[in-house]
């Protein structure tokens, strides 16, 4: 008997995995099915899908990013105020006096540029795939949805520095909006808070940067992978495939 | 619990398969199949590994960046003092450099809807159901197109820019801002 296997069966071992023997790929499969956090994963893909070629695995690099962004966001809001008079001397304070500061910081920021490109070169990869085809239709909506969110996500960071560079950005990138006909002048007093980037617009950006879009691109991942996991075995090209597997 | 029975205490597993039986003459994991590239396989092992592999050459990309790169970080922002040029985030810089030879209008509500919906709405307008590429010959040559402009107008946006948003050469000047 194999460690691993002692240690399944040892009292402790049985309250927490709940079977304590998977042989047979049908046990396997069972097992992952019923494996809290495997089940966002389906059980199994084709083979094709499984090579670098298929997929350059850029959805799970845009995961990953994802989660170093979590992580590393998490330990730069506890040094940081969003407010003009205070935020870009926290960033100073972060850099020479925070344990790790500044390289937390580099992470952050390169987990970000990175996640655009990635995002948006996992989308290109799954153009040329064809994968957007039915029944894929809706997903490929929901990624053009994630794009836009891990954007807007990115922009609102751009501010939080609060030095010349996130303060002029952030002014040519939210004059656009008051070029949309009709309604740009209040779609930008909105986003901003004011007529100009000032102390409320700082406000806005961290609540949406550390609470509002963060929830709702979990969210959408969340259906993004559910509806991966749900299409895995589909192909348009061959007919007879049972829908409601 | 019952007594399982002998055989079935320790039972031999090849395959993924338990073995109830030998067929002489044959291998006991049954005969080889081809490897086809449309047969299911287990994600686990397969794709979660190469899942691992790939979340830990991402980790380490991002750590060393962070070593040998510091993000920028300018003087403290001041509402009065314009820099000149006056750069978007990077992901922008085509919006940017649109703007400077369209009117805005155009440049900075059209452009950017129009990309968004037609993103949106491609698997709606391209219903054939034919992943080869010598079936999509249109949607790929639309696509390429399209991706290949927008990576020139990002690039001229991001470093081919200076004062008054007038041209510069990269090697000589440079004003590109992650």
């Amino acid at each position: 008997m194999t460690l691993g296997q002692r240690i399944r069966e040892s009292t402790i071992g049985r309250s927490i995995w709940r079977a304590t023997d998977r042989a047979t790929e049908r046990d396997q499969a069972a097992g992952h099915w019923a494996n809290f956090f495997l089940h966002i994963y389906p059980v199994k893909v084709r083979r094709k899908e499984i090579t670098f070629r298929y997929s350059w695995y850029l959805g799970v690099a845009s995961a990953v990013l994802f989660g170093s962004l979590i992580v590393s966001g998490i330990y730069l809001m506890f040094f940081y105020v969003p407010s003009p008079t205070q935020a870009y001397g926290d960033i100073l304070n972060l850099q020479t006096q925070v344990a790790f500061g500044q390289y937390i910081r580099n992470v952050h920021r390169w987990s970000a540029h990175l996640m655009v490109l990635v995002v948006a070169a996992h989308m290109a990869r799954v153009f040329y795939r064809g994968a957007y085809k039915s029944p894929r239709e809706f997903n490929w909506g929901i990624g053009v949805v994630l794009l836009v969110l891990t954007l807007l996500l990115s922009f609102t960071g751009y501010l939080l520095p609060w030095d010349q560079l996130a303060y002029w950005a952030v002014t040519v990138g939210t004059e656009m909006a008051s070029f949309v006909p009709l309604i740009g002048d209040t779609v930008k007093e909105m986003m901003l808070g004011g007529p100009v980037v000032a102390s409320s617009t700082l406000l806005r950006f961290y609540v949406l940067h550390v609470a509002v879009l963060p929830v709702a691109l979990v969210l959408l991942i969340t259906i993004h992978l559910w509806r991966w996991r749900k299409d895995s075995m589909l192909d348009p090209a061959k007919e007879g495939v049972d829908v409601d597997a | 619990m019952s007594t399982p029975r002998p055989d079935q205490e320790n039972p031999e597993i090849i395959g993924g398969q338990r073995v109830l039986g030998v067929v002489p003459g044959k291998p006991p994991g049954g005969d080889r199949k081809v490897l086809d590239e449309q047969e299911p396989v287990m994600v686990w092992p397969h794709l979660l590994v190469r899942h691992g592999v790939a979340a830990l050459v991402v980790i380490v990309v991002v750590l060393l960046l962070a070593i040998f790169f510091d993000a920028p970080l300018r003087e403290i922002a001041n509402p009065t003092l314009t820099p000149n040029p006056e750069k978007a985030p990077w992901y922008f810089a085509a919006l940017q450099e649109l703007l400077a030879l369209f009117h805005p209008l155009v440049a900075g509500v059209l452009v950017p809807g129009a990309i968004i919906l037609g993103l949106a709405a491609l698997p709606y307008m391209d219903r054939s159901p034919r992943i080869e590429p010598r079936f999509r010959k249109v949607a790929v040559a639309t696509f390429t197109i399209f991706m290949v402009v927008w990576i020139i107008l990002t690039i001229i946006g991001f470093a081919f820019r200076g004062p008054n948003w007038g041209w510069v050469w990269p090697w000589q000047e440079w004003y590109g801002e992650l």
